[in-house]
Formats: structure tokens, C-alpha cells, sequence
């Protein structure tokens, strides 16, 4: 069967008005969910799970699909008007995000927001689509050394996206890679600084640090401050959509994040929180005057914002052909598969193609709803700012407490996210970068157990990381990301001296 | 019925709880039941559950709620389980670890597998396959254990984690067949796959569900099963007991079982012992079930007393043996 049979195939079940409203439905809640700050796609699914006993197959994963990559859209919102990440992946869309909204430039900022998130969308659909099969062998000759090397340099080429002097950000992303070490180590199942809590097994909850951290964090800083100085500005239609100046500086970034996505959605384990942060320190590396991120660089929401949604549509990728769920939404989706007796894995295109390309089909419709669903709502989004701050901040402290505690239904987590806001305070106070916090925390775990599964796989032979091509290619590309600035100093030293 | 007739009732049903016991478990369940699960939705313990939790349900007339409490391979649904009380309305359904090596692999279990849980019933057991890439030399149990002879520690394996179901049944294979094997931990069988997949590890101890896909599209194949038996869902794979030097007695089972705290009224142990008993009676659960991996195995709760002591034992000496123990 070719593509396009396989489409044609796909249309007629995704167009099937059951199938169309569950899709509309799912678009509806993931929106939901993402907005509200904590309650991430993972709760949703969940509670959905139990239901999709009740509908059709087709109907039961183009709604869960939908409520996955339409928690990506919500996400942006109230990272954007609050600083406070709906989702982990949308953290980094606080760092510019946030400042647009301060200057006024709320509706611009969500409308860049919502416009890269379709256009990853739909580019990572035609990823998926085309390279379907070339990105499910990716992720199998993606091993250990490539992982390790990979991230490393993902490391080094975000250290860089904080604000303020590199003494200060260094602290920080160590101060995430030492987070990240709580928890059960996996080599030899010992217990690392859990202090005989068997809630810290599993490590230190990544919603729980992302909304103290940024959320919580920004409401404590905001305490002192007794009200708004008078009410922010309306906003009208025309506010919200970007000058033409705006728009042209848009495509890079979108291209750019896109294919990044595209890539690291389609490799298990990943993910795309990894994603929007390496776009966002390609969209500064890049950019011809990095100092305007951090102060609402409109780059800095484009990039970050196609590249979640992008990996978050070639994440099924792995999933689908290989029955290898990348992350635990993805464990999730191939749940419902298997309780609706299919078989997700290299066979799954063959045995039932009706669901493969329902579901490709779906996500087109699903973003399509998202966008025309999202774009009237950025309006009412923005008059969320005119709300007082005494309604405002209690409502948001209720949000989180409930977003952490549906992860897992722990209310030590509670707690936690209690104490990681007070952190984030006092980091805030110091001016250190949170985001660089949660980068070393995300990538932490990864680097440590790739580095050690490398090593044990060559039996201690560190050539493992040269000896593999891909994994020698991503060694080489960090050494030269660490001598860049180097070059550069020595450089600017010459031309002083000349 | 006014407040005053209420408040009577009420009076005179706590009087005789007090009295007899059995009279409230003609009562029971008065309200809907909770059944913990240490394991995330979607999740196959979380299916299982929810596969039981609806004919029971139907038969008790009361809601059954599956509470997912995810965490530390199981110990946090067990936990928060005992956390609740034996308020005769809490219970679980549990993977083996929790019930049985968890007390040895962690320092602050926080409960006593012996005496703070009330065996229920066995629900389904699982046995594990050994699976290799399809390029792999070896095409049975047999040459694979040669090859490991000729050279200890050359062939490794993959498992979802330092004292997992998957990484215990590997050394117990290794240490019954007298050879040494590499262990590499991994975080799911998903991960372990990639890497068979990926040539960077050689072989994993796995559930049949999770090998069976890439069996099928001819990328992986299955050696052996620890089970005693042919397993319905793979019937093909040999048996691995007394195949290769291995004793005829070699068997390995993850299991899930119907826990309730100790101190659970006998009498409601008993009923939920016997709707279990009919529930996995039904050809559609059991056929769900094998769809899954899991052959239902009903049975008394000292059957799961003797099977939770038996595997204590069994894997207890499988972790004494690993170098981290010591």
C-alpha cells in the first residue's frame, strides 16, 4: 500500500462523525489540561483511560492522541501571562514569554505561541509521514553511547541560556544534575539521598519542581507587591496579531524547532521537554543579538513551541512501528492499543492499517481544531491578566497543588512542591535561572544512566563514545561548542592588543 | 426515616459490629471498596485490576475504585494500602515484588510483608521468555548456554532493573545452568527491547507480551519460558526446566494477587476470596487476561501464604548471591 492509499485510508476513518467529535473532544481537554498549570496530559489520559473501554478503537486513540499533543498548545498560555509552565515542556516559553506579556505584549506572544505550535504540528506530521520508517530505525541504532554523547552536548549548548554571569549558571545546572541523582540508582538499586522516604524513589516529581520553581516561586515574589499598578491595557484583535516585522522572524525559528522536534520526539526517552530547551539555545546561538532573549525575544516562544509539538507528533513514531512507548504517556497510548486488542510494533501497519493512518489522519483534524479553538480563546487568555492578584494567586496555588498531586496521587509531593517554591524564591531573589535548574535535572538522570549503560555494554572501555560514528560526530560538536568561546576571547584579546 | 430513627440504626449497628463480627460482614460492603495499586494507569497490574475490579463491583453492589498509587516498584501501592487501616474497605492488588523481595532490597519498607498483609487470592501468573535478536547465533537455550560457557561474563543480558523480576529469574537461570552472565540494567522492557534490537546487549529474561511483537515480525526470537508448562500465549517456546542441564524443577513466575491488611475482618477475606474465585472463573477475563500475558491462577489465600513464603525464599537466595548484597 502506498502513502497515499494509506492516507486516503486514514481520512475515511478520521472522518467518521464519531471519530471527528471524540478528536474535537480530546482538543478540548488536552487545551484544558495544559493550560492548567500541572495537570499535564499524563492526569488527563489517565482518567480517560478507564473509558475508552466504552467507544470504538479508533475513536478511544485519536481522542487520547488529541489530548496529548493538545496539552502542547495549552502549555504556552500561562507560562506566558503567569511564569507559570502549564506542562514541564513549556518552561523554557516562560524565559521570553513572560517578558512580552509584562510589556504589554501578552496577545502577540500567545498568537506566536499558537501559530508554532500548529506549524510544528502539521511540519512534524509530514516528518512523521514521509520518514516514518527511516525515524523507527533511528531509534534502534540509537544506543547508549549516542544517547550519552548527545546529551552532553544538548548540556553545553543550553548552559548557555541564562541570564547573568556563567559562574552562576554553571551552579545551576549543576545544582539540577545533583536533583536529578535522588532516587533509586539503577545500576546497583541503592538509594541515593532519599533519607529513608520511599516517596524519593522515583527520584524528585519533574511537575513538582517545574511549578515551584516558576509558579509558586513568582507568586511568593509577588506577595510584596500589593496590587498591579492599575489595570493592564485591553487588548484588541488587532493587538494580538504580530507586525509584519514579527511574522518574517518567525520562520526560521518554527523550521528550525520543527525539525529539531521532529527528531528527538521520534528517539525513546527523550522527549520533548529536552526539545523546546535545545531549540531555545539554538534560537540564541544563532541569533544575531542573543542579548534580546531573555527580554522577549518573539524567536524565543517560536522555536521552543514547534519544537514541542513537533517531537510530540513523531513521538508516536517509536510507539507505533515499533511498539516502543518513549515516555510514560507513550507507555500509556500503547496501553489503550493493547486493551482495544491491537498490537502496536513493527506488524501494526500491516495488521491494522485502518488505525495507523486513522490516527496520522487525526492529527492533522485534532490541530486543525486546536488552532481554530485556540486562536479566539488568546483574547479571553489575556483578560485572565485583569483578574486581581488576591483572587488570582490563591487560585493559582489551588491549581498546582492539585496539578502535582494528580501525577501520582502523593501527597508528599505536596509538600515538596511547598519547600521547591520557597527554593525558587530565594533563587529568584539571587538572580540564578531556574530553567537551568530544571535542565540539569532532566538531563541529569539521562547523561548518568547512558554514560554507565555505555560503559558497561564496552565492559569500561571509554573509545565506545569514538569509536561509534554518530556518538564520535556529537563528542567532536561539543568540544567545538566549548572552544567557540575561547576562540572568541582570544580573538577580541588580539583585536585589543592590535 | 427522621434523625432520631437514624441515630438508633446507627447506635445499633455499631453495638453489634462490636458484638459479633459476622453480622457486619453480612452488612459488608456498605460502601464502595477501594483496591490500591501500586502501578500507573494503563499499566498492565493497573489492567488487571480494573479487569476484576468490574465484575466485582457488580457482584458485591457496591463501586470498586482502583486507586493507582504509583512508586517504588509497587511498595507505594502496598504502602499507602496499610496506610488507610483495616478499615475492611481498603485493599490491593500487587505485583510479587512488594510481597516479597521488597523486604530484602529496601531498608525502609515500612511494613512487614508477613504480618502486615492478609493474603487474599492469587490473581494470574506471567512466566518470563529468554529472547534474543533473530541474527543471534545461538537457536536454543541449549547452544546459548555453550556460548556462555566458553567464556564467563561474554554474553549479557538485559533486565528492567537491579533486583527486578526480570534481573532475579537471569541469575537464578545463570546460577542454576552454572555460568556467568552480564547484567545491564535498563528502566523497562521497552528500553531492554531497543537495545536487543540495537545489537548492544545480546539477550533479556522478558515478558512474552512485550517479546512477542518483534517475534512476529521475525527481529527477535524466543529461546525458552521459565514457566513448568507450555504457555498458552507463546505454546511454541520450550519449556526451559530440564532442558540443558537445568534442574527439572527450574521455575520462575511473576505473579499478581487480592491483598488486604492484616486484621481485615475473616469473614469479608473470605468473600472476596470466593467472588475472586468465580470472577477468573469467566472465559472473557481469562481470555483478556492471556491476551496480556497472564494465565489466571485462582486460589485459597494460604495458597498465596505458601506462594509468597516459597518465593521469598526462592529469590532470597538469588540476592544473596549478587555481589551487591554483600
Amino acid at each position: 500500500m502506498t502513502t497515499l492509499d494509506g492516507l486516503a485510508q486514514g481520512l475515511e476513518v478520521a472522518l467518521q462523525p464519531s471519530v471527528l467529535i471524540y478528536s474535537l473532544l480530546g482538543a478540548v481537554l488536552g487545551t484544558l489540561v495544559g493550560v492548567l498549570p500541572g495537570i499535564g496530559a499524563m492526569a488527563a489520559i489517565t482518567l480517560l483511560l478507564p473509558i475508552t473501554y466504552y467507544i470504538s478503537s479508533q475513536a478511544a486513540l485519536v481522542m487520547l492522541a488529541a489530548v496529548y499533543y493538545g496539552a502542547q498548545y495549552g502549555g504556552a498560555v500561562a507560562s506566558i501571562l503567569l511564569r507559570l509552565p502549564g506542562t514541564p515542556q513549556s518552561a523554557v516559553t516562560t524565559l521570553d514569554g513572560y517578558p512580552m506579556a509584562q510589556q504589554g505584549r501578552a496577545g502577540v506572544a500567545l498568537f506566536t505561541a499558537m501559530i508554532s505550535s500548529f506549524a510544528g504540528s502539521m511540519l512534524g506530521i509530514v516528518i512523521l509521514v514521509v520518514l516514518a520508517g527511516w525515524l523507527g530505525q533511528l531509534a534502534t541504532s540509537f544506543g547508549a553511547a549516542e544517547y550519552t554523547a548527545m546529551m552532553v552536548m544538548g548540556l553545553v549548548a543550553a548552559s548557555t541560556i541564562g541570564e547573568g554571569r556563567p559562574a552562576k549558571s554553571l551552579a545551576m545546572v549543576v545544582l539540577g544534575l545533583l536533583l536529578g541523582c535522588v532516587g533509586t540508582d539503577v545500576n546497583s538499586g541503592a538509594q541515593r539521598f532519599t533519607f529513608g522516604q520511599v516517596q524519593l524513589m522515583d527520584g524528585i516529581n519533574l511537575v513538582a519542581l517545574a511549578m515551584g520553581l516558576f509558579g509558586l516561586a513568582e507568586v511568593i515574589g509577588n506577595i510584596r507587591k500589593a496590587e498591579r499598578d492599575g489595570p493592564p491595557p485591553r487588548v484588541s484583535l488587532r493587538q494580538l496579531v504580530p507586525a509584519r516585522d514579527d511574522v518574517r522572524r518567525l520562520f526560521a525559528p518554527i523550521t528550525r524547532g520543527t525539525l529539531l522536534g521532529g527528531f528527538f520526539g521520534a528517539l525513546p526517552g527523550t522527549g520533548s521537554t529536552i526539545s523546546s530547551f535545545l531549540s531555545y539555545a539554538m534560537e540564541r546561538r544563532v541569533a544575531r543579538r542573543p542579548e534580546r532573549f531573555g527580554k522577549g525575544a518573539i524567536e524565543g516562544i517560536a522555536g521552543p513551541e514547534a519544537a514541542n509539538n513537533s517531537a510530540s507528533i513523531t513521538a508516536f513514531v517509536p510507539t507505533l512501528t515499533l511498539g516502543i512507548p518513549g515516555d510514560p504517556i507513550m507507555a500509556l497510548m500503547l496501553g489503550a492499543l493493547v486493551i482495544h486488542g491491537i498490537q502496536p510494533g513493527p506488524m501494526m501497519l500491516e495488521a491494522n492499517p485502518d488505525m495507523f493512518w486513522g490516527l496520522v489522519v487525526s492529527f492533522g483534524i485534532g490541530n486543525l481544531f486546536l488552532l481554530i479553538l485556540n486562536l479566539p480563546l488568546i483574547g479571553i487568555w489575556v483578560a485572565m491578566l485583569r483578574i486581581p492578584f488576591r483572587w488570582l494567586y490563591p487560585a493559582i496555588i489551588v491549581f498546582v497543588c492539585l496539578g502535582v498531586y494528580s501525577v501520582r496521587g502523593s501527597t508528599f509531593d505536596i509538600v515538596m512542591v511547598a519547600g521547591i517554591g520557597a527554593i525558587g524564591y530565594a533563587l529568584s531573589v539571587a538572580a540564578f535561572s531556574p530553567a537551568l535548574l530544571l535542565l540539569g535535572f532532566v538531563l541529569g538522570p539521562l547523561i548518568e544512566t547512558n554514560l554507565r549503560r555505555a560503559l558497561l555494554i564496552s565492559r569500561g572501555d571509554p573509545m565506545i563514545f569514538l569509536e561509534r560514528p554518530v556518538a564520535c560526530a556529537f563528542v567532536i560538536a561539543t568540544l567545538a561548542l566549548l572552544a567557540l568561546p575561547l576562540v572568541g576571547m582570544i580573538r577580541a584579546r588580539r583585536a585589543a592588543r592590535a | 426515616m427522621t434523625d432520631r430513627h437514624r441515630r438508633l440504626v446507627r447506635a445499633a449497628l455499631l453495638g453489634g459490629s462490636l458484638i459479633a463480627t459476622s453480622a457486619h460482614a453480612q452488612d459488608w460492603p456498605s460502601e464502595p471498596v477501594h483496591v490500591f495499586v501500586g502501578f500507573p494507569a494503563g499499566s498492565s497490574p493497573d489492567t488487571i485490576a480494573r479487569l476484576v475490579a468490574e465484575p466485582l463491583a457488580e457482584a458485591l453492589g457496591q463501586p470498586v475504585v482502583v486507586e493507582n498509587r504509583p512508586g517504588a516498584g509497587g511498595v507505594i501501592g502496598v504502602q499507602q494500602m496499610l496506610a488507610r487501616g483495616q478499615d475492611d474497605y481498603s485493599f490491593g492488588i500487587t505485583i510479587n515484588g512488594p510481597l516479597t523481595t521488597a523486604a530484602r532490597l529496601i531498608p525502609d519498607l515500612g511494613y512487614d510483608p508477613q504480618a502486615d498483609i492478609a493474603p487474599v487470592g492469587l490473581i494470574a501468573t506471567s512466566p518470563l521468555v529468554l529472547a534474543v535478536a533473530a541474527d543471534f547465533p545461538a537457536d536454543s537455550a541449549e547452544a546459548f548456554l555453550e556460548a556462555a560457557r566458553a567464556e564467563p561474563e561474554a554474553i549479557s543480558y538485559g533486565s528492567v532493573g537491579e533486583g527486578s523480576g526480570a534481573h532475579l529469574t537471569a541469575e537464578l537461570f545463570a546460577g542454576a545452568a552454572g555460568v556467568e552472565l552480564f547484567h545491564i540494567p535498563f528502566q523497562s522492557y521497552a528500553e531492554v527491547t531497543t537495545s536487543i534490537l540495537g545489537g548492544e546487549i545480546d539477550s533479556g529474561f522478558m515478558a512474552p507480551s512485550a517479546a512477542l511483537p518483534q517475534v512476529e515480525a521475525g527481529t527477535m526470537k524466543m529461546l525458552g519460558i521459565t514457566s513448568a508448562e507450555a504457555f498458552a500465549q507463546v505454546p511454541d517456546v520450550p519449556v526451559l526446566a530440564g532442558q540443558a542441564g537445568l534442574p527439572e524443577d527450574f521455575r520462575a513466575e511473576l505473579w499478581n494477587a487480592f491483598i488486604a491488611p492484616a486484621g481485615t475482618d475473616p469473614a469479608i477475606v473470605a468473600r472476596l476470596n470466593e467472588e475472586l474465585g468465580r470472577i477468573l472463573q469467566d472465559p472473557t477475563v481469562t481470555e483478556r487476561l492471556l491476551a496480556m500475558g497472564w494465565q489466571v491462577q485462582p486460589g485459597t489465600p494460604e495458597d498465596l501464604t505458601k506462594r509468597i513464603a516459597d518465593d521469598t525464599a526462592l529469590w532470597g537466595g538469588v540476592i544473596d548471591g549478587l555481589p551487591a548484597a554483600n
